[in-house]
């Protein structure tokens, strides 16, 4: 069934989606989303761990190979609002040396942009949806910008206990930069500090997009479709332009939609998998894939955690899930001696019981009886540090379509990923030095929570460059093929970072839809 | 959605007791209730269970009581969109059923193959502790199902979950829940 022609058709509706959403409604541009999973409401968002999986997706289209498999299920999102729905809202920025790690250290890949070309976009978005923290403070590291609209959260004794043994290696803290409301702002009220945001904020505290970009694509009259299924896109004869996309629709009825732009943000392994099931003679590699990198530089985040019990109360049921107070200092691509890539430090998080996050998973080692026991001394008296580690891409770590099919007939994918020797070297030494400051802060035990190397977030697979030759899209998420396909989400990051992600996807999907609506009569087929 | 498509999705979980089929009727329940019930298992087999609530047990004392078999029984029986497993964070492809027969089955038969035939639910609780550290490093000769490891994982995170996970879990351990929204049924 085709459906009428619209102005723009956006497939996902998580953060990026919604933000392009948004823009393009208040541009007056007609728009429809669709979102493969429920329509979900504030009020469904239960405070449970248990009832929290219900937002996440009950078996992927992915198969998951190589060395260090990547962990799908538990990071991604399953309807409206996506995994935004259920992300710890952590806002640090991407900083200058993450942009062009190709020139500086002949590694890697660079950007084509600067942070300075982002730095403004930073700025609105934190006006727009709302981030707490203290941007002065955090100017030891970063170019200046503005003020955050909110002052920083307040902080907890899981968080404070640790900032004495950062201190004894040098290491800075300054509040964590969140997207959470530490006041009223723009008619959401404040956090109350209970540690549910993994499973979804329903009071609106949490900028989460049912409460900013999406609502605001739906006042500007955006269509949600939910459980409708993208399987492929449709061109025209000559193959320069999209015409729509077909999906099956809430009825599993196929369906055309039209549109005379198309925007793919269904998140860095789904927007390849699409365009590889896209093929057609002109695009016989999938679409604009001339240069064969499509679904290439696959990369995920890693975590050293630090584990210390106290024998007194540090209050790990409060706070914010996400951090409360973060660093910089071994952010440096050469920071570990032996290793390369950057490292982003956490203090202080709020834990609950169960689920992959909670403190029982604190030592995977025990059960029985010596968990039961473990559990009533960790309920008052444990607290993690946390350091995040960057990959590089490597042209190994890829997607790309496998056999079997999903329920709608298209191809399942394999997502391959491994972790290279400077990952595992930076992984370690980020272990090393957190064991050296839990070992200074008085606690009762200190370990490490070593298990297999996790995959944390998901980049690449459509990665932005300079031209069609090194990359799929511009550094506005255009593809260099299609003038009017494009892509938003972290699957256009070339290289990672070691920070949280969802700021700068938010920043460079800002500094994307501004563009996209600025040339839309040069663009739209 | 539609209003109607949207309120068959989230049957039950706007409550957040889980639906169990008692004497031809659907009544909502929390594990714990269902397991003092004697509610009837609709997808796992006597075998299983039993299997099921030892190894729980072993794994997390309280869980066999907390209702460990009749939660995993009464999700397998659901939609895996509406699953609240914790395999459907693990990249565990649905049916989830074929995993825990494959798992619980796997348990089984590597008992009765090492201890003159006994099953795990007839091991001693000593003998079922030994069982478990073997299993959840991956030491056991001859095992044949899912890895050990990741049963271990999945099995140790159902009986966290229905013990320690619950609004009753909280405050058994004496922690605040905080909840903005309920799980009415402290479930």
């Amino acid at each position: 069934m085709a459906n009428e022609k619209v102005d723009a058709v956006i497939v996902g509706a998580g953060a990026s989606g919604s933000l392009f959403a948004s823009v393009l409604a208040k541009a007056g541009k007609k728009v429809v989303l669709l979102e493969s999973g429920p329509d979900w409401q504030s009020s469904d968002l239960i405070s449970s761990d248990m009832w929290g999986r219900r937002i996440k997706p009950a078996g992927v289209p992915f198969l998951f190979e190589g060395k260090n498999p990547y962990g799908y299920a538990y990071q991604s999102g399953w309807g409206v609002g996506g995994a935004a729905l259920h992300y710890f809202a952590n806002f640090p920025r991407y900083l200058p040396n993450d942009f062009k790690v190709k020139s500086e250290h002949n590694r890697g890949l660079d950007w084509p942009i600067n942070y300075s070309d982002l730095a403004s976009y930073y700025d609105k978005v934190a006006q727009e949806i709302g981030v707490s923290g203290d941007a002065k403070a955090e100017e030891i590291w970063r170019p200046k910008g503005e003020p955050y609209p909110m002052p920083p959260m307040k902080t907890f004794r899981n968080g404070q206990v640790w900032l004495k043994g950062l201190e004894s290696v040098g290491i800075r803290m300054v509040p964590q930069p969140v997207g959470m409301n530490s006041t009223e702002f723009k008619g959401r009220p404040a956090c109350i500090y209970d540690g549910w945001c993994h499973v979804g904020c329903p009071i609106g505290a949490l900028a989460n997009p049912l409460v900013t970009y999406l609502a605001d694509a739906r006042k500007g009259g955006a269509e949600v479709r939910a459980l409708s299924t993208v399987t492929r896109l449709l061109t025209n004869e000559a193959g320069d332009k999209v015409t729509g996309v077909e999906y099956y629709d809430s009825k599993k009825e196929k369906q055309v939609q039209e549109a005379s732009v198309v925007i793919l943000a269904a998140w860095s392994a789904q927007n390849p998998r699409l365009m590889f099931n896209s093929t057609t003679d002109k695009h016989p590699k999938g679409l604009a894939n001339s240069s064969g990198l499509l679904g290439k530089y696959m990369m995920a985040h890693f975590a050293s955690g630090t584990w210390a019990l106290f024998d007194d109360d540090v209050e790990p049921h409060m706070g914010t899930v996400g951090g409360q107070y973060m660093s910089y200092d071994r952010y440096d691509k050469t920071s570990k001696k032996g290793a390369f890539g950057s490292t982003y430090i956490l203090a202080g998080a709020a834990f609950k019981t169960s689920d992959l996050g909670g403190f029982a998973n604190a030592r995977l080692d025990l059960f029985g009886q010596q968990l039961a026991d473990f559990m009533r001394r960790a309920k008052r008296g444990i607290t993690r540090l946390t350091a995040f580690g960057e990959e590089m891409p490597n042209i190994e770590n890829r997607i790309e379509l496998a056999d079997g099919k999903d329920e709608f007939g298209m191809p399942l994918a394999k997502i391959v990923h491994s972790y290279d020797q400077d990952a595992v070297a930076l992984w370690n030494a980020n272990f090393e030095e957190g064991l050296t400051i839990a070992k200074a802060i008085g606690a009762k035990e200190v370990w490490s929570a070593r298990g297999n190397q996790p995959t944390i977030h998901l980049f690449g697979g459509t990665i932005m460059g300079t031209d069609a030759g090194n990359s799929i899209t511009n550094s506005y998420g255009q593809t260099h093929e299609i003038a009017n396909l494009w892509i938003a989400g972290p699957g256009l990051f070339p290289t990672e970072g070691a920070s949280n992600p969802t700021y700068t996807i938010f920043a460079v999907s800002q500094r994307g839809a501004e563009q996209l609506v600025e040339k839309w009569g040069a663009v739209a087929g | 959605m539609s209003e109607i498509e949207r309120r068959a999705l989230m049957k039950g979980a706007a409550l957040s007791a889980l639906a169990f089929s008692v004497g031809g009727s659907e009544v909502l329940l929390s594990p714990r209730q269902a397991h003092s019930q004697n509610v009837p298992f609709r997808t796992l087999t006597p075998p299983q269970v039993e299997t099921l609530e030892a190894v729980g047990e072993a794994l997390v004392p309280g869980a066999k009581t907390a209702g460990i078999a009749n939660f995993v029984d009464q999700q397998l029986s659901i939609p895996p969109e509406q699953a609240l497993l914790e395999a459907r964070i693990l990249n565990i492809r649905p049916p989830y059923a074929n995993f825990y027969r494959a798992a619980l089955g796997a348990i089984d038969r590597t008992s009765r193959a090492k201890n003159n035939d006994r099953g795990f639910a007839q091991l001693s609780m000593s003998e079922r502790s030994d069982f478990i550290d073997l299993m959840r490093q991956n030491k056991i000769e001859g095992w044949q199902g899912p890895p050990g490891p990741f049963v271990y994982l999945v099995l140790r995170s159902d009986a966290v979950d229905v013990v320690y996970g619950t609004v009753d879990g909280y405050a058994a351990l004496g922690i605040p829940y905080m909840p903005h929204i309920t799980p009415t049924k402290r479930w």
